[in-house]
């Protein structure tokens, strides 16, 4: 058991390069905007997040401490959440204003979407679950204003930082999609519903973008039970991934299952199937954000000098001096 | 260095893997299914789990395990309610902090496809006729469709099929009557119902058939009462 302790406290003490955790905030930032943004554009945020008595829609008392220090969802309340919720996803995304700035911007948005928990979706939870994360990981040491105002560089090759916030922010995702695959005890998703989920998903009027009719010709059936098949088992095998750190963290191990590990790389697979299931649903469903954030999660399925590298090799980032 | 100040800085490595594993074990336990979502009425009633319990009583039926309908149902309601007072107690530890730093989880994402939709119908009645001015996905009826299509809107309308709650639909007829009435001017009454119907399996569709519903949930408003 000490063992075991210790091992876990060395694994927090781990350290990396600064720049995993800043672009997972400037992704996260944006998405933020995007969130907020795209109710005020549709007029909406006045409607769904301002109580009925100040001229919204629904009989609203909100359930986050910033509301009801505030006053509750009024409409003075609402009108200046949003713009400041607004600012504070820009300063994410530049990375201004270190940790406070995070911190306020995870609270804010939490105030905002839960004036009203009527319409919030996991994307909220996951942007404001990131925000926290970002907060505790200090993501602004790179890539960022702070950056820039501390060092007169916008990126500090050789700034640090903890590297057990972004683990979190994986094991995050590993848990979002473990628990959606179990959640999803509907017949449809199991052989004895012939593997129909997606293609009820897209009879329904409520999330597809267009007429899907065409899904119920023998071959795109085909291809969406297929899909469905492949979404569930992907979702609820999302858990084997930590087996699959473990044996990389752990190579000097034995067991062919390590052995296999050490030798394919399944993170990428598993990367693969979710970029390609996340960007169907961005083609065929409106569901908002969701598909951009978890998206953003994926950046920290990726050590830094990895995304480093990647990005080198495309031309997007020099190569850092000795 | 002072002793106290020594003996901090020796014990925060175990204090920050003490909050790390305190968070994961949060993530872990906050995502298994809240009490309200399992022992939710409307959802022992909807139209969709009744199909769901009665696809596994067939399923256990073909394994050799007869069970009618009601009576899987009641077992698994026994059963949930049972987990249900589990994970009350082991999340307790946990609300708080989640609830505070916004680390809130559930992710039940098409657990269950709809297959018994509740389209919303937005109508006008002009000179005695009632004439539809939404409906989703009707190109002839897009009043207001940036606004209807924004997913919030999606998400708020499509909860109408799963699990009705007659305040929620009261609020939003109410409000797109209020709408409605502005935008039309020329309109005497607003009406809004929802039009249930049951998704047709992939034969019936690429046989031409239609999905054939009714409609519910009527709600009736005089326009010229609404106008400010």
């Amino acid at each position: 058991m000490i063992r075991i302790w210790r091992a876990f406290v060395a694994l927090v003490d781990r350290r990396e390069p600064a720049e995993g955790l800043a672009l997972f905030r400037i992704a996260i930032g944006l998405v933020m905007i995007y969130s907020i943004a795209s109710m005020v554009v549709a007029g909406l945020d006045r409607v769904f997040w301002v109580d009925a008595a100040d001229g919204g829609m629904q009989a609203l008392r909100g359930d986050h401490w910033l509301l009801a220090a505030l006053g509750g969802p009024t409409a003075a309340v609402i009108g200046a959440l949003v713009p400041v919720g607004l600012v504070l996803g820009a300063l994410v995304a530049v990375g201004a204003g270190g940790r406070l700035t995070l911190l306020a911007a995870a609270q804010v948005y939490a105030a905002i979407v839960r004036a009203n928990p009527t319409i919030i979706g996991g994307y909220d939870h996951l942007i404001t679950n990131a925000l926290w994360l970002l907060f505790l990981g200090g993501a602004t040491a790179t890539l960022s204003v702070d950056s820039r105002l501390r060092s007169g560089r916008w990126r500090r090759p050789g700034a640090m930082i903890a590297a057990w916030p972004r683990y979190l922010a994986v094991f995050q995702l590993i848990v979002v999609y473990t628990t959606t695959g179990l959640n999803k005890l509907g017949v449809p998703w199991t052989p004895a519903g012939d593997f129909s989920a997606l293609y009820w998903v897209y009879q329904e009027p409520t999330w597809r973008r267009f007429d899907m009719t065409f899904s119920a010709e023998p071959f795109p059936y085909f291809v969406l039970q297929v899909a469905t098949a492949v979404t569930w088992f992907w979702e609820v095998s999302a858990v084997l991934l930590l087996l699959f750190f473990y044996f990389r963290a752990t190579p000097g191990g034995s067991g062919r299952l390590r052995a296999l590990a050490l030798r394919w790389d399944f993170r990428l697979g598993f990367v693969a199937v979710g970029v390609a299931l996340h960007v169907g649903i961005l083609l065929t469903l409106n569901v908002g954000p969701f598909s951009w954030v978890s998206l953003a999660y994926y950046l920290c399925f990726f050590h830094p000098d990895e995304l480093a590298a990647w990005g080198r090799r495309r031309g997007l980032t020099a190569r850092p001096s000795p | 260095m002072s002793t106290l100040r020594r003996r901090l800085v020796g014990a925060w490595p175990h204090l920050r893997a003490l909050f790390v594993g305190y968070h994961l074990l949060a993530v872990v336990v906050l995502s298994l299914p809240t009490a309200g979502a399992m022992t939710s009425d409307s959802m022992w009633r909807s139209a969709n789990f009744k199909a769901d319990i009665a696809g596994y009583a067939g399923a256990l039926g073909s394994l050799g395990v007869e069970m009618t309908p009601e009576e899987l149902t009641q077992r698994l309601r026994g059963a949930a309610f049972s987990f249900a007072g589990i994970r009350t107690a082991i999340a307790w530890p946990f609300d708080r902090y989640a609830r505070l730093v916004g680390a809130r989880q559930g992710w039940a994402m098409f657990a269950s496809p709809q297959r018994h939709p509740a389209e919303l119908n937005v109508e006008i009645k002009v000179d005695g006729a009632w004439r539809t001015i939404y409906r989703p996905h009707d190109e002839s009826a897009d009043w207001r469709g940036e606004t209807m299509r924004h997913n919030r809107v999606r998400k708020y309308a499509g909860r109408f099929a799963r699990g009705f709650i007659p305040k929620n639909y009261d609020e939003l007829a109410s409000w797109l009557a209020t709408e409605a009435s502005v935008d039309h001017p020329e309109a005497t009454a607003v009406r809004v119902r929802l039009y249930r119907y049951r998704s047709l399996p992939p034969e019936k569709v690429r046989a031409g058939e239609r999905p054939a519903g009714h409609y519910e949930r009527v709600r009736t408003f005089d326009a010229a009462e609404l106008r400010p």
